[in-house]
């Protein structure tokens, strides 16, 4: 598989007046071509920065990129300069925010925000731009494109304006598609519509896709694999299967035992207590562990490196050492782990490389 | 889930109706909801925006005057009560928890405050100190502690401020509770927090809540009941796990086959049944009407489809 993008140790921080705030503290994750992965975690894990980070659009001040590279097509998009980042902005990369109500400019016909970047990247002449836009309005499945593409977001509902939203950042076809939450604002029936239509343009034109969410269903739905993240770091990942089936992070068994299935039903939902830690001032050691029941004495000191479970699978956590007891993963948890038979984890350094 | 064994209701709904004027059309928002209400159960309403779910829950509560239609509490008439003393009474029963926990607390009140409004308003404390003892306890009872009392709103996380929002609730020991989609403002984790919180409060105090949401998940985890509304009414009501075992109105098919589990396996084969309104309309132009099919399985059908239905159930 080709690699399309590499994030390696990637670092931001917000100076704020309470001291700088470590958002994201060393992540690494690359995106293969066509492959959908999913970044998962709560509000505040850098789940959101990350991929801002990724499209230069951590605004500066108050935030920075502190260190680590991201490299895309052979270059670094975090050393690149402003006007380098605007040709590939929109162009290679583009994005999909949360709420199609504010991401829409209201002042405008959302057949002119589609040409926008068509006639600034693609330099199409205005009536080219335009039918291009029917065109792509069409893709996205919106009805009487001809109509609707001189008509004004608020003429849209919430649904209609997410599927314009993606006609926007699909414009100039680009190779990699970034989605923040980008169903979180709609109901389970729009949201059903929306995963299928990304499911099927990315089949058609081989978009690699970033999809940013904290809803572990459509994560199931439409990840190939899973990134969790928690107070700036990358915890655990592997592909969707790994993840759903056998997921070793203690936070992993948190979030998937947090959510109701349709067919569980008297026990307690495993609900995580506490809530994440201020990256003000980060915890010593491994930064879930005031909240995890099964912390052990090293958890509060030493920060637990990657173990590697299999080529795909990794998780930081030091519960896989050879040396840590034996834990159960909650009743829940150990019923998804059915079948999927658990190799010996190995330690790896930062570099990748095995460590004994 | 809890059973309910007495059957005596708390709460009905006759007939309700909600008509908003919007410039000249008037838009029903509620039109004609019939249901009950157990004493101790969760009755869950789902539906998607704009179906009219949140709008049932303010009428209830009376923050909007019903159109048409009784709302019976208790065995007094809601809508009914004219004077201040009874409404004061009335108003003490029933609380409400609202969605969004970061505008629903006002900000320039502490936490004392706002949890112990209600205990003032109604005269429930003698003095200063038994009123900072009661805000101290509930406070302690959604899991907060008694150093919260003195701070203000912006210092608490959703999932905190969602707690105070219970424990105003929970200040003048109402018997039933409408909690108008109260974790979908939350993180994963912490929703789990506040709904194992709710159905330990439920366990200890006996409440009886209207569980308002559009997370069908979750709704089917704390309901006992759950109706499903669609454009104003109610399409179908049964026991949580009959709706989900085998649901009759093709809305809720369609809804139920919208929601992605976290199982990637399930998820790769799982079909979506879409639903059209105006294919499902009747030819005839016949009203459909919600009928009893099975022992507390209510769907909206014809007459011609309830002869299907009993005869195929």
């Amino acid at each position: 598989m080709e690699k399309i993008l590499e994030v390696k140790d990637l670092h931001v921080s917000f100076d704020t007046f309470g001291g700088e705030v470590k958002a994201v503290r060393g992540v690494n994750l690359h995106l293969e071509k066509g492959e959908t992965l999913a970044i998962v975690g709560e509000s505040g894990s850098g789940k959101s920065v990350t991929s801002k980070a990724i499209m230069g659009l951590i605004p500066n001040p108050p935030g920075r990129i502190k260190e680590g590279e991201i490299l895309f097509g052979g270059k670094d998009l975090a050393k690149m300069s402003e006007k380098e980042l605007q040709s590939i902005r929109g162009s290679e990369i583009s994005m999909i925010f949360q709420d199609p109500m504010t991401s829409l400019n209201p002042t405008m016909t959302v057949g002119k925000q589609i040409m926008e970047g068509l006639i600034k990247h693609q330099r199409l002449s205005k009536t080219e731009a335009k039918s291009r836009a029917i065109e792509l309005l069409k893709l996205v499945g919106i009805p009487n494109p001809d109509t609707r593409v001189s008509q004004y977001p608020h003429q849209f509902s919430g649904g209609m304006r997410q599927r314009v939203v993606i006609a926007i950042a699909l414009a100039c076809n680009p190779r990699i598609l970034i989605a923040d939450e980008p169903t979180t604002a709609l109901d389970v029936t729009i949201q059903a519509q929306i995963l299928e239509l990304l499911r099927d343009l990315q089949e058609k034109m081989g978009t690699s896709i970033i999809f940013i969410t904290h809803d572990l269903g459509v994560v199931a739905n439409i990840a190939d694999r899973v990134a969790v993240m928690y107070a700036g770091k990358i915890v655990e990942t592997g592909t969707v299967d790994e993840i759903f089936y056998n997921p070793q992070h203690p936070y992993t068994w948190g979030l998937l035992g947090s959510m109701p299935s349709l067919d569980t039903s008297e026990e307690e939902l495993i609900a995580i207590p506490g809530s994440p830690p201020d990256l003000t001032d980060p915890p010593k050691g491994d930064a879930f562990a005031p909240r995890n029941p099964y912390a052990m004495k090293i958890d509060t000191e030493l920060e637990p490196p990657l173990f590697k479970i299999s080529d795909t699978h990794y998780a930081a956590t030091w519960l896989l050492h050879e040396k840590a007891p034996k834990v159960e993963p909650p009743e829940a948890i150990k019923k998804r782990m059915k079948g999927m038979a658990s190799s010996k984890p190995t330690m790896v350094t930062k570099d990748g490389e095995r460590n004994g | 889930m809890v059973s309910v064994m007495a059957n005596e209701k708390l709460l009905e709904i006759k007939n309700l109706k909600q008509h908003f004027k919007v410039g000249k059309s008037v838009v029903k928002a509620v039109d004609g909801l019939t249901f009950d209400i157990y004493k101790g159960e969760t009755f869950g309403l789902v539906g998607e925006s704009g179906c009219g779910k949140s709008t049932t829950g303010r009428t209830i509560i009376r923050l909007y005057d019903a159109t048409d239609g009784e709302v019976i509490f208790d065995g007094e008439n809601v809508h009914g009560k004219k004077n201040a003393k009874e409404l004061k009474k009335f108003n003490r029963k029933m609380q409400m928890i609202f969605q969004d926990p970061y505008a629903s607390l006002n900000p320039r009140m502490t936490v004392a405050d706002i949890i112990a409004e209600g205990i003032d308003i109604h005269g429930l404390a003698k003095n200063k100190e038994e009123r900072m003892a009661r805000v101290h306890e509930l406070l302690e009872t959604v899991g907060l502690n008694k150093e919260h009392a003195n701070r203000y709103p912006h210092e608490f996380s959703g999932g905190q401020r969602q707690r105070i929002g219970i424990a105003r609730a929970l200040a003048v020991d109402p018997e039933f509770i409408i909690a108008d989609e109260p974790i979908s403002a939350l993180d994963v984790s912490i929703q789990a927090q506040v709904v194992n919180l709710m159905k330990k409060l439920q366990r200890e105090k006996g409440l009886t809540y209207l569980f308002i949401a559009h997370d069908l998940s979750m709704v089917k985890y704390i309901s006992d009941r759950i109706g499903v509304m669609y454009q104003g009414e109610i399409v179908e009501l049964a026991d949580s796990d009959e709706l989900y075992a085998d649901p009759l109105h093709p809305y809720t098919q369609s809804l139920l086959s919208a929601i992605p589990l976290p199982d990637p396996e399930y998820e790769r084969s799982r079909t979506r049944k879409l639903y059209d309104s105006e294919d499902y309309a009747p030819k005839s132009g016949e009203k459909r009407v919600l009928r009893e099919v099975k022992k507390g399985h209510w769907v909206a059908c014809t007459e011609e489809e309830y002869e299907q239905f009993m005869a195929t159930v």
